[in-house]
């Protein structure tokens, strides 16, 4: 497929779809090893440790901490660009969802990355 | 900067446009989910103490009852969300979006109960003690 020139919105755009579909798949997935499904079962730290603490779920977990907070919070900027319409207050809105996210990320990385069961 | 006309008092709801509100409601609620997962996840690094602590006070019936809503929201903003990639991508889902939808909406309502009819269970027995 052959895509016109264009600026940053574009991008916005296909990674909204991109990471959307990523997100799908990701989430079937976590959801289905962490409540173990269909037996079911309580999330408790014994049940989920273990598996954290692997490097293969810490990869993934990263892997979907940043496309969720991108999907979420560029979807949030979504909504911003369409009702509020002072350009000043649309940057300052930028800047603070920028700085959650960030805020987030980290938050959501010192969780997995040093995680021993 | 687009201004809507002044004739326009209100847009007409078509499916396309319900979807739209929908999915923007519905994506705003998993934001908000997305930030409390976060911060209750983070307890894991307080061991096993703090994260079944703080694992029990969202099992709590209100919780469990919320978690029914957050299935919903999930199932629709995914499926819906699908079917504007479609729509999108190709020119035969634009003339059939209306049908996508419906196909989209079925399965969600169909995995909406088999997933949401055993929580609401859950939840009752535990309202139950």
């Amino acid at each position: 497929m052959k895509f016109p020139r264009t600026s940053g919105g574009f991008y916005a755009w296909l990674f909204q779809r991109l990471t959307g579909i990523l997100l799908v798949i990701l989430l079937i997935i976590h959801f289905a090893i962490t409540h173990n499904f269909p037996k079911g079962g309580g999330v408790t730290y014994a049940a989920v440790a273990p598996r954290l603490a692997t490097a293969t779920w810490k990869v993934f977990d990263l892997t979907f901490l940043v496309c969720a907070l991108f999907h979420g919070l560029n979807g949030v900027w979504m909504v911003v660009q369409d009702y509020v319409h002072s350009e000043t207050a649309q940057t300052w809105i930028f800047y603070a969802l920028c700085t959650l996210g960030l805020i987030l990320l980290v938050l959501g990385a010192i969780t997995v990355i040093p995680f021993k069961a | 900067m687009l201004e809507k006309p002044s004739v326009i008092k209100r847009y007409r709801l078509h499916i396309g446009t319900i979807a739209w509100i929908l999915h923007r409601v519905t994506g705003l609620l998993l934001v908000f989910y997305l930030m409390l997962h976060i911060w209750v996840t983070h307890h894991l690094s307080q061991g096993p103490a703090g994260f079944n602590k703080v694992m029990k006070a969202v099992q709590s019936p209100l919780f469990l009852f919320l978690e029914i809503g957050l299935l919903g929201c999930v199932l629709y903003h995914a499926f819906n969300g699908l079917r504007i990639i479609i729509v999108e991508f190709s020119k035969e889902g634009v003339e059939a979006h209306k049908q996508i939808f419906a196909a989209m909406m079925a399965v969600a309502i169909f995995l909406f109960l088999v997933g949401g009819v055993p929580m609401f269970i859950h939840f009752l027995h535990t309202l139950a003690g």
